[in-house]
């Protein structure tokens, strides 16, 4: 794994690969990224979320006009839920949410379902490149961090987490930890040092 | 305010009722607080301020100017501010929004009825005197820009050096004389949230103030106030607001000697 | 440009007045994203010159008609501090040279950042000139484009930019305020290090062909070096964090 920056060529010859582009023959990086030698492209280290069908979002109600809830994703796109005859839900401004996306037409707008009410708590936002680490693999980064703080946590791929409950201040201190420090190998452990250290501190404290 | 800023002010209110701040400060702490002076060569003074996230930059100016017409033995202060489009991104392109007017007039007010310096020394000769531009670049905004600029503001105009004056010119490449200062200021900025009152708002927390009140001191009297915001301070509330703002000033002032190069 | 009769030397026994040699460039420092609230941001110190970018978005475009269906489209502001010259303080905002500089880095960017990849949106770009001493377009340029690179926008290159002119007989490079003032052509330009296109070409003055090309052929010399530092700035800033 190597830094690489944009107009960097990765390969002399032309290889399909994520976030790369091929010109007169060669392979160049567009983003600034990780680049794996393995060939399977760049991972990019910063940068704007691409919305995708499927995706898992967490948004905010900003809008309920007829039959249309408008969604803030904190994305420059509008999103729109519509919901079906027998929704389970009904929102008002100002609402939680987590929905799946159904679909993304004709950037910039996109379709919602499965909206779920995410009640109480608070949302901080983050650099969506940053959220698969935030997530972990199969989950084990964002577990650990709720594990720790008793704090019900879910991360939308949008760049926005919902926290709820238990120490939420060091819930999203460790959040902010990991979206720093991504690029980095190790974190998991690290992070679990981090909140070893921080609980354990706290209970001597309550203790004492 | 957009969606989540609301969420993020009630959730700023919900914690607060605990006695607790975002951040796990204490109610009456400051963030980490850095004074650079002398960034700006090309300027006759300047001081870059962080607090916490908060980046204000000043610099200072003088040029030969003609003196008020009420004050003729005395300089001029002229204070400005941008709030510049790159320090966030709530910030637009354009002319001085009321939010920048009011955060370089409370700041001037800070360092005039500080009387930090002399505007009589300002004096060069009839109907000359010195202009002391002072500017405020807001370079990126976490809150709690009051006590950044005027910290950036002080210190810089405590640095600032007058050029040689040369036939009605200044000459910038002779500067070695310092500005005289009298006195030191510097304010402390709190913000109401609900019933708790905390000092040196977050950007996130002045978004769930009420209201906040700025009180310049220079460690002895109150030099300077203002209150902004919907919210009301109780007579007690600003007493003992003003007893924590005269006790923050000799750390501040320490730090603002301590950047001196 | 000033009359000739308070023309100081500009060039002293092969050398010029800070001591280098005509394509030698001034020393060049650039951080990556100094600045917490924007998407990308650099600092930029180029001889005396400091200057900040920074890269807002991609974000909703305003007014909404201004948006493109099929691309983003980019926002540039470049202004000068009051207190960035070492003369008498300046007036606040973008003047009209301000207003011409903003308009050809914008597209500089444009033709590098991949627009297409967020259609609809807006991409800002801001530069502050907090002191200047010559050259402060080729700097801001330089320094945006690493700006642009932190924030993860795509794009095809990271372009530099630097100036080249001519002092009395000589073809020089990265001119200061006082050389800038006196000399007798100055020609900024940025390039796309890929493969040497040029996206900004401004001339002043009177070159020859032969002059001119020799001048091009400089810049582009000058710019691996350019691009190196820019490049280093971007790796520095991650490895900084991971500490």
């Amino acid at each position: 794994m190597r830094i690489v920056i944009p107009g960097e060529v990765v390969a002399e010859r032309p290889e399909r690969m994520e976030n790369t582009y091929i010109q007169e023959g060669r392979t160049y990086a567009k983003v600034l990224g990780m680049y794996d030698s393995n060939g399977r492209g760049i991972i990019p280290l910063e940068g704007a979320w691409m919305p995708r069908s499927d995706d898992t979002v967490v948004g905010i109600v900003s809008e309920v006009r007829n039959k249309v809830y408008v969604i803030d994703l904190s994305y420059f796109g509008r999103s729109l839920l519509i919901p079906g005859k027998y929704e389970e839900y009904s929102f008002s401004v100002g609402d939680v949410i987590e929905a799946r996306i159904k679909e993304v037409e004709n950037r910039p707008t996109i379709i919602l379902s499965e909206a779920k009410p995410l009640s109480e708590g608070t949302v901080m936002s983050v650099k969506p490149r940053k959220v698969l680490r935030i997530i972990g693999k199969k989950n084990t980064m964002v577990n650990q961090i709720a594990g720790f703080t008793k704090t019900s946590i879910i991360v939308g791929l949008n760049g926005l987490i919902w926290l709820r409950g238990g120490d939420i201040g060091l819930a999203s201190e460790a959040i902010r930890r990991v979206e720093r420090e991504a690029h980095v190998s190790g974190l998991t452990e690290t992070i679990r040092r981090y909140l070893e250290e921080k609980t354990g501190t706290k209970r001597e404290m309550e203790t004492g | 305010m957009d969606a989540i800023d609301t969420v993020t002010r009630n959730h700023v209110r919900d914690i607060i009722k605990g006695g607790r701040r975002l951040d796990g400060r204490g109610l009456t702490d400051f963030r980490n607080i850095r004074i650079e002076t002398g960034l700006i060569q090309n300027a006759e003074g300047s001081a870059q301020v962080d607090i916490g996230n908060t980046r204000v930059l000043a610099g200072v100016k003088l040029d030969v100017d003609e003196p008020m017409e009420d004050t003729p033995d005395q300089g001029n202060l002229i204070m400005s501010a941008e709030l510049l489009p790159l320090a966030s991104e709530k910030y637009e392109t354009g002319p001085p929004s009321p939010d920048a007017i009011e955060f370089a007039r409370v700041v001037d007010r800070g360092i005039r009825h500080g009387e930090c310096f002399d505007l009589k020394s300002l004096f060069i000769e009839e109907g000359k005197v010195w202009g002391l531009f002072v500017d405020l670049y807001v370079l990126n905004y976490d809150g709690n820009l009051f006590d950044a600029g005027l910290l950036a503001a002080m210190s810089a105009i405590a640095g600032t050096r007058i050029p040689k004056y040369v036939n009605g010119k200044a000459d910038r490449e002779d500067r070695t004389a310092r500005l005289s200062i009298r006195n030191m200021v510097s304010s402390a900025t709190f913000a109401k949230i609900g019933k708790s009152i905390v000092l040196d708002p977050s950007g996130d927390e002045e978004k769930a103030a009420d209201c906040r009140l700025t009180i310049a001191t220079d460690g002895e009297t109150v030099r300077a106030m203002q209150k902004g915001g919907m919210g009301a301070f109780t007579q007690k509330e600003i007493d003992e607001l003003i007893g924590v703002s005269l006790n923050k000033h000799s750390g501040l002032k320490d730090m603002m000697t301590r950047a001196q190069v | 440009m000033a009359s000739s009769s308070n023309k100081p030397e500009l060039i002293v026994n092969g050398r010029r007045l800070d001591g280098r040699g005509f394509d030698e460039l001034r020393t060049i420092k650039i951080v990556a994203s100094p600045l917490k609230n924007a998407a990308g941001s650099a600092y930029i110190e180029w001889g005396n010159n400091k200057i900040l970018a920074a890269v807002y978005g991609p974000r909703e475009a305003t007014p909404r008609h201004f948006a493109e269906s099929t691309r983003a489209i980019i926002k540039c502001r470049y202004a000068m501090a009051p207190f960035s010259g070492l003369s008498e303080h300046g007036r606040s905002g973008p003047n009209r040279r301000a207003i011409e500089i903003a308009k050809v880095t914008k597209e500089v960017f444009e033709n590098v950042v991949m627009l297409n990849e967020y259609p609809g949106s807006q991409i800002d770009l801001f530069i502050e000139v907090l002191q200047s001493d010559g050259g402060t377009r080729a700097a801001g340029i330089t320094a945006a484009a690493v700006a642009f690179a932190a924030s993860g926008i795509p794009m095809r290159d990271l372009p530099y930019a630097v100036s080249v002119g001519r002092i009395g007989d000589e073809v020089a490079l990265d001119f200061t305020m006082i050389e800038d003032n006196y000399a007798d052509s100055d020609m900024p330009m940025a390039i796309a290090p890929r493969n040497n296109d040029v996206l900004l070409l401004q001339m002043d003055g009177k070159l020859t062909r032969e002059q001119l090309s020799k001048a091009v052929s400089m810049a582009i010399g000058a710019g691996k070096g350019i691009s190196e530092i820019q490049k280093n700035a971007l790796r520095e800033a991650y490895e900084r964090s991971s500490k």
